[in-house]
């Protein structure tokens, strides 16, 4: 489903990503774990191409994608991408920040849009809320739009950027509670998150970053209890 | 007392060409202010443009306006460009006001713009929206909304700067209150006409500005949360 071969990053002289090789299956729920500027953000953020990396390559869905070439417009359609600060569009309702981007990039009638954006948020539990602008939401409410938002581009694969970080801990749990519905459903997912205990639970994998490089990856259960590389078992005991 | 007869003299006397005047002030600044509108919007796209030669283009445009006085602009062009192609005054006046503000409200239109948090360019964007669609379905609302208060500050600027197309012969409010004093030799009651017409006309125009503003404040509840 995804390919990453090669892929550099710097911002100037730092180099945020070294030569990062990842395959990532179909439906697939990989989650990205690190101290803060091991590059896992950033590795992320080139997926969907918000990051333009220096040299490498990224498939997606077997297309490769050379951004000279390709219409990245179309790689972001495949792609959808819930961020920490849920970066809803506050200006419009939770029903219209779904429809937004299926009626002006999709060309669906706003009929067909509504009606499935209805379906989406009654999967997130909020079809109450349809018609309520997003500052009057609480924070977990606001990531599950975000999360409707982006599956109302019917993507392929989804991206979370620590997804719960800016959350209450009280309201962490239904968001997750929503990510794991969808890993259930088959979606191929990358998450960035600092949440072990779901990671442990839905990951299929564990990919840990340090410094820009990818220095441990396997199943959770091996990765959390018995880490191989002094680095990962620092960030554990720290974090845990 | 004679202070006021005098008023009301002026009032009765030039009741009527005032009002004509305040037409003609309302119109010019209107057609200066849609002008500077588009130019504004314009400028502000080239600042934010990631092209350095449309950062240049803009950045001398507004250095050149904003260092020079408004009346050496509205001259230039009536006396400067009357040589090349005939323009009236009016036409010339709207033109240099609408140049004038312009370059202000590009500045507006940029700062609002670069005060959106860039998270909603990246939701966009992420969403598959390419960069104009963005812009203009996500971006350019919000920012407009957050322009709004010095927008109508920078129209009452406008509205207010208009009298110097006095200076080309424009029969606007302050021309007329010249040519009125000039023929009762009374500038102290005349001018304070005058300003009772500019002060009125600025006061309906900053009640209309706060009722829009109340009015595109989307953060008012459309429903009651029951939950």
């Amino acid at each position: 489903m995804i390919e990453i071969r090669n892929l550099s990053k710097s911002y100037g002289k730092l180099e945020v990503l070294k030569n990062i090789n990842l395959s990532i299956n179909e439906k697939e729920v990989v989650v990205l774990i690190g101290a803060s500027g091991s590059g896992k953000s950033t590795l992320l953020r080139c997926l969907n191409y918000l990051e333009v990396a220096q040299s490498g390559e990224i498939i997606i869905d077997s297309d490769k994608i050379d951004i000279a070439k390709t219409d990245l417009n179309k790689v972001r359609e495949k792609v959808g991408m819930v961020f920490q600060h849920f970066n809803l569009f506050p200006h419009k309702t939770v029903i219209e920040n779904i429809i937004e981007a299926p009626i002006y990039v999709r060309k669906k009638s706003k009929s067909e849009a509504s009606a499935k954006a209805m379906e989406l948020l009654k999967k997130v539990g909020l079809e109450d809320k349809a018609n309520f602008y997003p500052e009057q939401l609480s924070g977990g409410q606001k990531q599950r739009v975000a999360i409707a938002r982006a599956l109302a581009m019917e993507p392929k694969v989804m991206l979370f950027d620590e997804p719960t970080s800016a959350l209450d801990p009280e309201l962490v749990g239904e968001v997750l509670q929503v990510m794991k519905d969808l890993a259930n459903d088959g979606m191929t997912m990358v998450i960035v998150t600092h949440e072990m205990g779901f990671a442990k639970e839905v990951a299929d994998r564990v990919i840990m970053l340090a410094d820009g490089n990818i220095i441990e990856e396997g199943h959770p259960s091996d990765i959390f209890s018995n880490p191989k590389h002094e680095r990962t078992q620092r960030f554990l005991n720290q974090i845990l | 007392m004679i202070f006021l007869q005098n008023i009301v003299g002026i009032f009765s006397e030039h009741g009527l060409a005032f009002l004509k005047a305040t037409w003609t002030t309302i119109a010019i600044t209107a057609i200066s202010l849609l002008f500077a509108l588009i130019i504004g919007l314009i400028f502000a796209s080239f600042k934010i443009s990631s092209n350095k030669i449309l950062n240049w283009i803009a950045d001398i445009y507004i250095g050149v306006i904003r260092g020079t006085p408004l009346i050496v602009q509205i001259m230039f062009l009536y006396y400067g460009l009357a040589n090349i192609i005939n323009l009236d005054s009016f036409t010339a006046g709207a033109l240099a006001l609408g140049v004038h503000s312009g370059a202000y409200i590009a500045e507006i239109f940029r700062g609002s713009v670069q005060s959106i948090d860039r998270g909603q360019m990246e939701a966009a964007r992420s969403l598959g929206m390419p960069y104009s669609l963005a812009m203009r379905r996500i971006i350019f609302p919000q920012a407009f909304k957050r322009s709004i208060p010095s927008l109508a500050n920078q129209f009452i600027i406008g509205l207010k700067d208009s009298s110097l197309v006095a200076y080309i012969a424009v029969t606007d409010l302050y021309n007329t209150a010249l040519g009125v004093q000039g023929e009762n030799y009374m500038p102290f009651e005349t001018y304070f006409v005058v300003g009772i017409y500019y002060l009125i006309i600025v006061l309906i125009f900053t009640w209309i500005a706060k009722r829009l503003e109340q009015k595109m404040d989307v953060s008012k509840p459309k429903e009651v949360s029951i939950a």
